[in-house]
């Protein structure tokens, strides 16, 4: 994005805040402080890109991901990089699949329904109105109607609905399922960007995981962030946040970084963490910071985020379009569910090195079947689901022995399923099955997939449980907030950026309140 | 053509070859140090042994030559490609080299009791000396030699310095070069007999082809070890052959279908992506140089990738190069299995169990293997159960590895225009370098193309 213009602020002044990351978590907030007239300064890891670079190839984008080395364990290993991390002034919003469901209110009270998994400690009337500002703001497209909540329209009218939406709609139908268009988070046509200029309509390249070209898809970089620029904030790309300094009452002073192999310390009165569920609770253990409560890294959380392919005789070529077309939320709550909590579904196209990367690991292909089966790719269709994870002890990131090139340990990240996750991914399973037979798939097969990186430092109301308060306060450093996916006290069944987004304004609306 | 001995041999083991190549190849056989008349024994490791004999060439100046080795004079030879390729003043004019059931860069396969009995009987009494250098003959021939040509291999086994002969056997056949000569980018001819145990076809697939960019590896059936004086007239023809037309051994790319490389070109791509595929789209033939695995270590590579993504598509020879580069970079791709070490120690570690677990069952390494028997090994790898004598891994860890392995070879393949091509692949036509009016896509119905959608060659024969 253009900075050129943007105001710049000395290292020796105490700015209000620094903002530690660019993306869902923190892109927001940073708007909101600085329309509010707040000096604001935000350290970003990545590179500042022109969108109009990015080239519609899977591997080039390895420049959005993040790719620095984290080891991955347990039971259900996640992948990381690509799969759910990036680097950039946007931060994961560069290549996030845009796929924005709001939480369904049952979610945020599992505990109280189920008694399984855990409260948050809001609920979705709290929330709500924060949905719609943003939904608002960066331009949702979807239904005007919702299936799942009448009460709710999108302010554009959906994308279209590619090849695979188009055989999920027709299958769902027959076997009794409601299905919609997806609400999204591209523009359906030209788009007048609040604090930006005008966002050109999505044109069907199918290209969302690999950056957006043309402003279409709310990436931060083309939404949020030019307004915090307009309204007097800085964004420092390529700064990569390593220490704080602190005063002897606990409240950080200054935070410490490196750009350019230069060292930088920037004074501030507050501190927003918003480098997500990964590098947030990384970097809170190596420096000792905030973890009183012994939280921090605990209750990692990847969603369930199973799919199913299968052949079709007619070519699909899943390329083409919004990758995930098409919803349902009918498995919020299955009647038959054996377990706390449910899931979505959505249709699914995929590019051919996420796809082959997904054949060769899940579906353990290699030689002449491998390539074989790659050669049909013109006529494969998925739909995948995102289900509800509780949290659970065994969930953990820790710090490894091996460091990284700033001296930093690197995360390792202990994951696996419970009796709940394998149940919902059994009905899931059978539901995607039975939806991809009634389309008529052939050589139908399961990949098994998990998606996000959710919790570590978890949102409650008490100090002994839980890292931060329910708006993203450390209870014990003051003066640090935390807003990203870290603080999800559950996973929730919906993809989390927007509600990443909503928790943002709401973190920034307390934290106003609280000067 | 200058030429190197084996151990026990002279000068006088190429004479049959030196009178086959006249005139149009004039041989110079040297002695190496300790053997034959040159009895200063003091130069005896490779690194000696290469400096004695570059000086002579050095002193010779001609102005175009090749260089021959047999044996431990193998290693001598790719020691002295490896100087000259790197750009030494003293060797100019260096052309390639010919390798004899070599003794390859690493460390040369040889029981440790046929080691013992060889060091125990060149020191013995004469009679003992006598009966063991007939016997040492015999065994490394195919087929027992006539008795004057054997007489003098004998004779010249025991003019011999016991010093020079001991040293290779305890450290010059050990020395491991395979880092140092790293790939040779001249042509080379490589020979093997198909009776020889240790160095024999198999070996050299293994552990000389691995070294050589453009080689060419021919079996002689029915020799042994001893080429030069089993086979004088073949092993000429065939030096006469390649130094007359080593352009044979290059390899070639593969084009892309015309209307693939159209649309490549049209203004549907934008310029980077363009650039990108046309880069992916260059075959650099084997003159790779890899540098975070030794040049065996890539060989094995080569070996599975080769079975991971089989010949039909003839296009991506370079996946393992890739594979090794990306290694080399440092670059990864954000994560990593918890219970594997970084994924260069983990690609090291595992291709060398993959290799012992080829020569546990069949006596050859991974790359000499047949097909089918390459396939039942890789079954067992990708099932955890690959039986592992030794190593780093478990069967289970090998078979993380080889998840990890198949999504690079995968990731790299699909990243390639040619396979692009294959699977009719849309994606790149989204949209050229104007953002303000990308096409993109409008025809969204199942079983519908626009009119400029690439069909996938599977579908032109549907």
């Amino acid at each position: 994005m253009n900075l050129d213009s943007m105001r710049r602020y000395p290292h020796d002044e105490v700015v209000d805040a620094v903002v530690i990351g660019t993306g869902a978590g923190g892109a927001p907030l940073l708007a909101r402080l600085a329309a509010a007239g707040l000096k604001v300064v935000a350290l970003e890891a990545g590179p500042n890109f022109d969108p109009a670079r990015f080239a519609f190839d899977e591997t080039l984008a390895d420049e959005i991901y993040w790719t620095e080395e984290r080891l991955s364990g347990g039971t259900t290993p996640e992948a990381f990089g690509g799969n759910n991390s990036g680097t950039g002034v946007g931060g994961s919003t560069l290549h996030w699949g845009a796929f924005i469901p709001r939480a369904d209110q049952r979610d945020l009270r599992l505990q109280t329904e189920t008694g399984e998994g855990i409260d948050w400690p809001l609920d979705y009337e709290e929330l709500k109105p924060f949905y719609e500002r943003v939904e608002r703001f960066i331009g949702a497209s979807g239904p005007g109607a919702y299936p799942w909540d009448p009460e709710r329209s999108y302010p554009l009218p959906p994308v279209l609905r590619n090849g695979p939406a188009q055989i999920m709609t027709r299958a769902c139908e027959a076997v009794g399922i409601r299905s919609a268009d997806a609400p999204v988070a591209a523009v359906s046509r030209d788009f007048a960007q609040e604090g930006g200029g005008i966002r050109k309509a999505c044109v069907n390249c199918g290209f969302c995981h690999q950056g957006c070209r043309n402003g279409a898809k709310a990436s931060m970089d083309v939404t949020y962030l030019p307004l915090a620029v307009a309204h007097g904030a800085e964004i420092r790309p390529m700064s990569r946040a390593h220490g704080t300094a602190r005063d002897g009452m606990g409240r950080i002073t200054a935070v410490t970084y490196r750009q350019d192999g230069t060292e930088h310390r920037q004074r501030c009165a507050a501190v927003f963490l918003c480098a997500g569920a990964v590098e947030t609770p990384r970097l809170l253990l190596h420096l000792g910071l905030a973890n009183g409560s012994g939280q921090v890294g605990r209750n990692y959380m990847g969603h369930v985020a199973t799919q199913v392919w299968g052949t079709f005789e007619g070519e699909v070529r899943m390329n083409r379009g919004y990758p995930s077309s098409l919803i349902s939320e009918d498995m919020i709550r299955p009647a038959d569910a054996d377990f706390a909590g449910g899931y979505l579904m959505q249709s699914l196209g995929v590019l051919p090195v996420t796809f082959g990367n997904t054949v060769a690991r899940g579906r353990g292909l290699w030689g002449r079947p491998l390539v074989k089966y790659l050669d049909r790719y013109n006529h494969l269709a998925g739909i995948g689901i995102n289900g509800e994870t509780l949290p659970c002890d065994a969930n953990v990131l820790t710090l490894s022995d091996e460091r990284d090139a700033f001296g930093v340990p690197k995360a390792h990240i202990s994951f696996g399923y419970g009796t709940n996750e394998n149940r919902l991914n059994d009905h899931a399973t059978r539901t995607m099955t039975a939806i991809w037979e009634a389309a008529g798939a052939t050589d139908i097969w399961v990949a098994q997939r998990v998606a996000h990186t959710l919790g570590t430092c978890r949102m409650g109301r008490d100090g002994d449980t839980a890292v931060v308060d329910p708006f993203g306060r450390s209870f014990e450093v003051p003066n640090l907030w935390i807003s990203d996916g870290s603080t999800f006290p559950s996973s929730l069944a919906a993809n989390p950026a927007l509600t990443i987004m909503a928790l943002s304004l709401r973190t920034a609306e307390a934290f106003l309140k609280s000067r | 053509m200058f030429c190197l001995h084996y151990l026990g041999g002279s000068a006088c083991e190429w004479e049959g070859v030196r009178r086959h190549l006249e005139p149009n190849v004039v041989a110079v056989p040297f002695d190496l140090p300790g053997f034959g008349t040159a009895v200063d024994s003091s130069c005896t490791s490779v690194e000696g042994m290469a400096g004695v004999i570059a000086d002579r060439i050095a002193a010779m100046a001609p102005s175009r030559w090749w260089i021959a080795g047999h044996s431990m004079g193998a290693k001598v030879a790719l020691a002295i490609a490896r100087r000259a390729e790197d750009g030494d003043r003293k060797l100019q004019g260096f052309e390639g080299l010919v390798l004899l059931a070599g003794s390859p860069p690493s460390p040369e396969p040889m029981s440790d009791d046929k080691r013992r009995d060889m060091i125990a009987w060149i020191s013995a009494d004469e009679d003992t000396r006598l009966r063991k250098a007939g016997e040492f003959i015999d065994q490394n021939t195919g087929v027992p030699l006539d008795p004057s040509a054997k007489a003098e291999a004998v004779a010249d086994v025991l003019r011999a310095a016991p010093k020079a002969w001991i040293a290779w056997l305890e450290a010059g056949s050990r020395e491991d070069w395979c880092r140092r000569i790293g790939i040779l980018r001249s042509p080379a001819l490589v020979l093997s007999g198909s009776e020889d145990t240790d160095l024999g076809p198999a070996a050299q697939v293994c552990l000389m082809l691995p070294h050589l960019a453009k080689a060419r590896h021919a079996v002689l059936e029915g020799a042994g070890h001893l080429l030069p004086i089993e086979r004088p007239e073949t092993v000429a023809n065939l030096i006469r052959e390649m130094v007359g037309d080593p352009a044979e051994a290059l390899s070639e790319g593969q084009r892309l279908p015309d209307a693939y490389g159209a649309l490549i070109d049209s203004s549907r791509v934008n310029t980077r992506l363009r650039d990108t595929l046309h880069a992916r789209a260059a075959y650099h033939g084997r003159a790779y140089h890899p540098s975070a695995l030794d040049a065996v270590e890539l060989s094995i590579l080569r070996g599975l990738v080769d079975r991971i993504l089989p010949e039909e598509t003839g296009f991506h020879k370079d996946i393992g190069d890739r594979i090794e580069a990306r290694l080399a970079g440092g670059t990864g791709d954000g994560w990593r299995f918890a219970e594997l070490p970084p994924d260069t120690q983990a690609y090291s570690a595992a291709l060398r169990i993959v290799d012992a677990a080829a020569r546990a069952a069949h006596e050859v390494g991974f790359v000499a293997l047949a097909d089918e028997a390459k396939d039942a090994l890789i079954v067992a790898l990708a099932t955890g159960r690959l039986p592992i004598a030794e190593g780093a891994f478990d069967g289970g860890e090998m078979a993380k590895w080889f998840e990890d392995l198949r999504s690079d070879a995968v990731r790299t393949y699909l990243a390639h225009p040619a396979a692009l091509a294959r699977l009719g692949f849309s994606g790149i036509g989204a949209g050229g370098d104007d953002v303000s009016d990308l096409p993109g896509f409008s025809e969204m119905r199942v079983g519908v193309r626009e009119p400029w959608e690439p069909a996938a060659e599977m579908e032109n024969v549907r």
